[in-house]
């Protein structure tokens, strides 16, 4: 009898240790702030309605995602990548909600997890809006623009157990991780997507920035909002292929609006962490909750990786605008040609933020397919002074539209050729001898396609094909069409 | 006037304050008894403008009311709310009348965001006796809520006492006979489930409650409603109910409607 009470008395004692242990990490008091009171509330909405209701598929696309990965850990890519993905794209983005979602009814489990991360990228998502409302507000003057928006950021800086971080901070955080890539890797397309919306998101200031009068703000926001479409046209090579960095895709709301590009990025980055540490195998599901909340932390502090803003500004330059989508304004009818593999991790100096190397991927395509990437630098050639803002591209043609079977997948990033980049390969392109090169370049091709059995093995190998057709995109209009004839698959 | 009383009381029991403005916050009355354990945010207002409920009891007595009330995100988790019921009884043969059935004033704080451990919250309401059709005295209720969420749905679970004596059968007395005999609960444990549309912003809701009257020799009464709350635009949510008593010596059914305004306080940078 006594023994028996002892056993009891035992398992009541593990039991009361093992919940006093959980506690204290499940015990979540984070609460929610009602957005800043002003006349301007909802002003986008109202103004700009098709470009505000994307925003509402978009919640629901990040939602959607966390909790397939969390809940679903061990269902097939195609799940994400086909059924959600045509989902989202085919229907949720064609029809929009009409008001903005309860993301938490959608992310039910995910919510769960890590309610401290929901409710970061909650408030920051509030302050997305609140900008876009301001900026939008016709009866504001531009002085006074300015002034909301930074009363906005004050506002936003009242929650620091939720505000990110206004110091940028290096792609280190987001990028190097033991977790990092996995989402990436393991769901290119959706990955490009949730870059697509990210693209859109930052992307959309600058119409409004630019824009000199309502007829011009509203042409401009019905251009970007036309460009997203597009860059769904063909997901795997229209997608973005690096994280769209604020100051790269809408560098006039950068210049006047520093803080909110940051605080931006910041978000941004971190929306993919969280897609890292839920992809992530190696991190046990017991793990992922820990893992999450660490992350929010130092995307909030002001000391953990943190670069200079000049070296940010570097760095979203040297990644290249034309692998996040292009510019959200002033573009051309076609989309930018990658000069990177999708998904490439390019490392950076963090004191300058200039391009020291690629850690996973390579660089390809456009002017760079002439480039010599796996040369080791070239330290005769005098460093880029200015990065890469001679590199909004002005493409003559559309990314290569022959499906997914030419792309050099992420799948193979992890075992990509891991080429250290000359910091200078990037600034070549600029040299009158690469246009030299790329007719030597041409001449070469034509020879070697000349030869029938060359041209049906190049055109039935789907990289190999790719390659030729992204090198194709420095060439006049004449050459290209030439070249694209020859790699036609023959019909049999 | 002891039939006015009942019907009071049958508002007090049926629609005390809570008030968010999201549709997925579900606020007691609003459509249904049962709510979950969330706050409104902080520094957010909402005002509940026109709720409506009519309620038929066996007799067949109709009894409008209409609870306008004030919520406000006072601090963390923590949600201030005052309501002024307002009661018209429509009495065959008899004297209707329309008046103010008391004021509510509530405070729900809510303890924790759910994670591997549900959310919980208290809540404390006091009635007070103000008003043509207020009950005598004050009436004092403490609440302890809990929500657990699950992939397809919401559980939640609330209790509720009321402190004071008993009624006797004479201090509050059945007006038209039994089927009006609705009035203050000395208890009230029930749960609801809810089942979220995302995509439509649309909440639908089924709750199942008992309810033992603070009035000497009643029996108790086990109380089931469906509701639905909708968001029809950032600041605005509908809501819509009915609901029957399934036991006891009522059996009455209600209908409710309302919708539901938010705003925020104004903010200056110091």
């Amino acid at each position: 009898m006594r023994t028996a009470m002892m056993r009891r008395l035992g398992a009541a004692m593990f039991v009361s240790v093992a919940v006093a242990q959980t506690l204290p990490a499940q015990w979540v008091t984070t609460y929610e702030s009602f957005y800043l009171q002003a006349p301007h509330n909802w002003t986008f909405r109202n103004s700009y309605q098709s470009a505000d209701r994307l925003f509402n598929a978009f919640d629901y696309g990040h939602a959607i995602l966390y909790e397939t990965l969390f809940t679903k850990p061990n269902a097939p890519a195609s799940l994400l990548e086909e059924k959600i993905y045509d989902r989202l794209t085919k229907k949720i983005l064609v029809s929009p909600p009409k008001v903005p979602l309860e993301e938490v009814t959608i992310e039910p489990m995910y919510a769960r997890l890590s309610p401290e991360a929901k409710a970061m990228f909650d408030w920051s998502h509030i302050l997305h809006r609140q900008i876009y409302d301001v900026l939008a507000d016709e009866r504001l003057s531009e002085p006074q623009k300015d002034a909301e928006v930074q009363r906005l950021l004050a506002f936003y800086k009242t929650r620091p157990d939720l505000a990110f971080s206004s110091k940028p901070k290096s792609m280190e955080l987001m990028q190097e991780q033991p977790y990092s890539l996995a989402f990436r890797q393991k769901y290119p397309k959706f990955n490009g997507l949730i870059w697509g919306y990210h693209w859109f998101q930052v992307g959309l200031y600058e119409p409004l920035l630019v824009g000199k009068s309502v007829a011009e703000r509203q042409a401009g926001v019905r251009a970007t909002v036309a460009r997203f479409w597009q860059m769904l046209g063909d997901p795997m090579t229209s997608l973005p292929y690096q994280m769209p960095m604020t100051a790269a895709i809408a560098p006039e709301f950068a210049k006047r609006f520093p803080e909110a590009a940051i605080i931006f990025d910041n978000l941004h980055s971190m929306h993919d962490v969280v897609s890292d540490i839920l992809t992530n195998p190696s991190v046990p599901r017991n793990r992922k909750r820990a893992e999450i909340v660490q992350a929010g932390r130092l995307f909030r502090d002001d000391t953990s990786y943190v670069m200079s803003v000049d070296a940010w500004l570097t760095m979203s330059r040297e990644m290249g605008v034309e692998n996040m989508g292009g510019k959200a304004v002033g573009f051309t009818p076609a989309l930018p040609v990658p000069t990177v593999t999708r998904g490439a991790v390019m490392q950076h100096d963090n004191a300058t933020g200039r391009m020291t190397g690629m850690k996973v991927g390579q660089m390809t395509g456009g002017a760079h397919a002439d480039m010599d990437h796996g040369a080791p630098s070239d330290t005769t050639k005098p460093p880029a002074a200015t990065g890469h803002e001679g590199h909004v591209m002005t493409p003559p043609s559309p990314p290569a539209a022959t499906g997914h079977e030419g792309h050099v997948m992420p799948a193979n990033a992890d075992t990509a050729q891991r080429t250290p980049a000359s910091k200078d390969t990037m600034h070549t392109m600029h040299h009158p001898e690469v246009a030299a090169t790329a007719q030597r370049t041409l001449m070469m091709q034509r020879a070697l396609l000349r030869d029938p059995v060359i041209r049906r093995r190049i055109a039935a190998d789907p990289a190999l094909r790719r390659l030729m057709l992204e090198s194709t995109d420095g060439l006049s209009d004449t050459d290209r069409d030439e070249l694209r004839r020859l790699l036609t698959v023959p019909r049999r | 006037m002891r039939k006015l009383m009942g019907a009071a009381g049958l508002l007090l029991v049926a629609a005390p304050l809570q008030a968010q403005t999201d549709y997925y916050n579900t606020d007691t009355g609003r459509p249904l008894l049962i709510e979950d354990a969330y706050a409104l945010e902080r520094r957010g207002f909402e005002l509940q403008v026109a709720p409506m409920r009519l309620t038929r009891t066996r007799g067949g007595v109709y009894t409008w009311g209409i609870e306008p009330e004030l919520a406000f995100g006072i601090a963390k988790r923590t949600q201030l709310e005052i309501g002024v019921p307002i009661a018209y009884v429509d009495q065959r043969g008899g004297a209707g009348g329309t008046g103010i059935t008391g004021v509510e004033m509530s405070l729900l704080h809510n303890l924790n965001v759910e994670t591997s451990i549900p959310a919980f919250a208290i809540a404390g309401d006091l009635l007070l006796p103000v008003g043509r059709f207020a009950p005598a005295r004050s009436y004092a209720s403490v609440k302890g809520i809990m929500t657990r969420t699950f992939p397809a749905m919401r559980v939640h679970v609330n209790a509720q006492y009321t402190f004071g004596s008993d009624l006797s059968s004479t201090s509050v007395a059945p007006v038209g006979g039994p089927a009006q005999n609705v009035e203050v609960s000395r208890w009230i444990a029930g749960a609801a489930i809810d089942k979220a549309l995302p995509l439509r912003s649309l909440l639908l809701s089924a709750e199942l409650y008992a309810r033992q009257s603070l009035r000497v020799g009643e029996p108790l009464e086990w109380n089931s409603g469906v509701g639905v709350r909708y968001q029809i635009a950032p600041r605005w949510v509908m809501d819509g109910g009915i609901g029957r008593a399934l036991t006891g010596t009522d059996h009455a059914w209600f209908m409710t409607g309302g919708g539901a305004y938010a705003f925020g306080l104004p903010w200056r940078q110091r």
